[in-house]
């Protein structure tokens, strides 16, 4: 696993999620990158239950439990700051036998899909952010498979960025900052992931233009 | 010579033997030819049955002499030992068709004439050293009074003095680590792990550097049962640009009487590296060229260049 950084792209004026979305794999093809394949990432979150909850009035947490089809033998499951547990697909049957303490809020479920492309030493992956039926962004994923020590290769990947992004190029990510020498690894990755679907969770819904 | 007394053949006693077959053969073609030429003529019958018989004796007795001569002498030569001396190479001598291919006395004759060839340049190397063109009056520095004085040959050296000169330039470098192990045989196989950045196997040859593969922190470097794995290449584009560029450095630092002093310059030069991913190039001032870091290290100033870059 190299040092990754997820950003979101910001829906082109006058164009539909869609039609931005291929002007980014236009780019990168012409960049030189090969389509290898499709990916999809989604989160689904859990409170935790009313009955679990003390006296004294704690708020309930929030659970987010995530799938990466990069690494589809593992279901991560993280809190907001808290830690991130790598576990088996069979947590999320073990989640439902959890009925009792941590609810599955169904409405909120988010995921991204689309295509994995290939250059040099860089996957990158366009995929379209949707919540239920719309699709409310694009979300970028950049990762660079040598480096494995995220405060190394920030101007390396930036640099890459700026290639194809243009103008629209994201700071460093917050967990960047937080490791300097440790060795990069998945959960980090899904943390950037749950920050930019707790993003686009806030944002209004894109307008669907072209539908008229 | 000593080779042969370590093997176990006693030369004495085998000129010796040689000699006592030539007598024992002698000895019997005299048996031969005293019954070709049968009796003498003398006067009586008896006496030249007499004669023969006696004569027919000697011959035999000098026989029988000559042979337990030869049984003692072949029990002191001794037997040459069991494990061949030559080991492959000598498996090359047992082909039977000389003429079509002559590899074994070809490997000989390559074998002498390299030998032969470093020793001139050994003596010549000593000579030229003596009229030296530098300007500066001090020739190596620190590495003159480490140095052994007797380097007879530096092809052959014990694998002590390999490990103390590893293990002496694993001190050198915090961020380097260097682990050395002897899975085949004699020669030395180095895993260098360069901080976080990348791992490099060197596969050794007493002291000289043979060849190199660099990979990635995160790779692996074990095959399945647990050895060293001096073959595969990394999976990373970037790592296998610089294998490249490791085996021409190997190639440009060469210094057949010191090879301690070229060890050290390589790893100093790979010491460079542990900022492969930080550095921008020196030329263009960007990081990325084709989507590569700048992955080309000046030999002398070990500044940071794309490979295109690069003058």
């Amino acid at each position: 696993m190299g040092v990754t950084c997820v950003s979101q792209m910001p829906v082109a004026e006058g164009k539909s999620v869609q039609q931005t979305v291929e002007l980014l794999t236009r780019k990168l093809e012409m960049l030189g990158a090969e389509k290898q394949g499709t990916f999809c990432v989604d989160c689904e979150t859990y409170h935790t239950a009313a009955s679990t909850l003390g006296s004294q009035g704690q708020t309930g947490k929030l659970m987010y439990v995530m799938h990466n089809s990069e690494h589809p033998l593992s279901c991560f499951a993280l809190f907001e700051n808290g830690p991130c547990l790598i576990a088996d697909t069979n947590f999320d049957v073990l989640m439902v036998k959890l009925k009792g303490f941590f609810q599955n809020a169904k409405a909120s479920k988010i995921e991204t899909r689309g295509t994995r492309y290939q250059y040099c030493d860089f996957l990158v992956k366009v995929g379209t952010v949707t919540m239920g039926p719309s699709a409310r962004g694009i979300s970028v994923e950049v990762e660079y498979g040598p480096c494995v020590v995220a405060s190394d290769c920030w101007s390396l990947l930036l640099e890459f960025l700026q290639s194809f992004l243009g103008g629209h190029t994201p700071g460093a990510p917050a967990v960047f900052g937080n490791r300097h020498d440790t060795v990069y690894g998945p959960a980090d990755t899904m943390v950037q992931y749950m920050e930019l679907f707790n993003k686009i969770r806030k944002q209004q819904q894109v307008p669907v233009a072209g539908i008229r | 010579m000593a080779d042969a007394l370590s093997i176990g053949v006693n030369l004495e006693a085998f000129s010796q033997a040689i000699n006592a077959i030539q007598a024992l053969r002698s000895s019997v073609s005299r048996v031969f030819d005293c019954l070709k030429d049968g009796m003498r003529n003398k006067e009586t019958l008896e006496g030249r049955e007499k004669a023969f018989i006696a004569h027919f004796q000697d011959n035999l007795h000098s026989v029988n002499r000559d042979l337990n001569e030869l049984e003692r002498l072949s029990n002191l030569v001794g037997k040459p030992s069991e494990n061949h001396p030559l080991h492959n190479s000598g498996l090359l001598s047992l082909d039977p068709v000389q003429d079509k291919t002559p590899l074994y006395s070809q490997l000989l004759q390559a074998y002498k004439w390299s030998n032969k060839l470093q020793y001139h340049a050994g003596l010549a190397s000593g000579l030229l050293n003596q009229q030296s063109l530098k300007r500066s009056a001090n020739q190596m520095g620190v590495s003159a009074k480490r140095r052994p004085k007797a380097q007879p040959t530096t092809l052959v050296l014990p694998p002590q003095y390999v490990d103390d000169v590893i293990s002496r330039i694993d001190r050198m470098f915090p961020e380097m680590s260097i682990q050395l192990s002897r899975p085949n045989g004699t020669s030395a196989m180095l895993l260098v792990t360069l901080g976080k950045v990348l791992k490099v196997i060197v596969v050794m040859r007493s002291l000289f550097i043979d060849r190199t593969i660099v990979k990635g922190y995160s790779e692996n470097v074990y095959t399945e049962d647990g050895k060293l794995d001096i073959w595969s290449k990394s999976n990373y584009q970037v790592f296998q640009k610089v294998t490249d560029h490791a085996t021409t450095a190997l190639l440009h630092y060469q210094l057949p009487q010191m090879p301690d002093v070229v060890v050290r310059s390589f790893m100093t030069w790979l010491r460079s590296y542990i900022k492969l991913f930080q550095a921008p190039c020196q030329r263009c001032g960007k990081f990325l060229q084709d989507g590569l870091p700048p992955t080309w290290r000046d030999f002398r100033t070990l500044e940071a260049f794309h490979d295109t870059c690069r003058q």
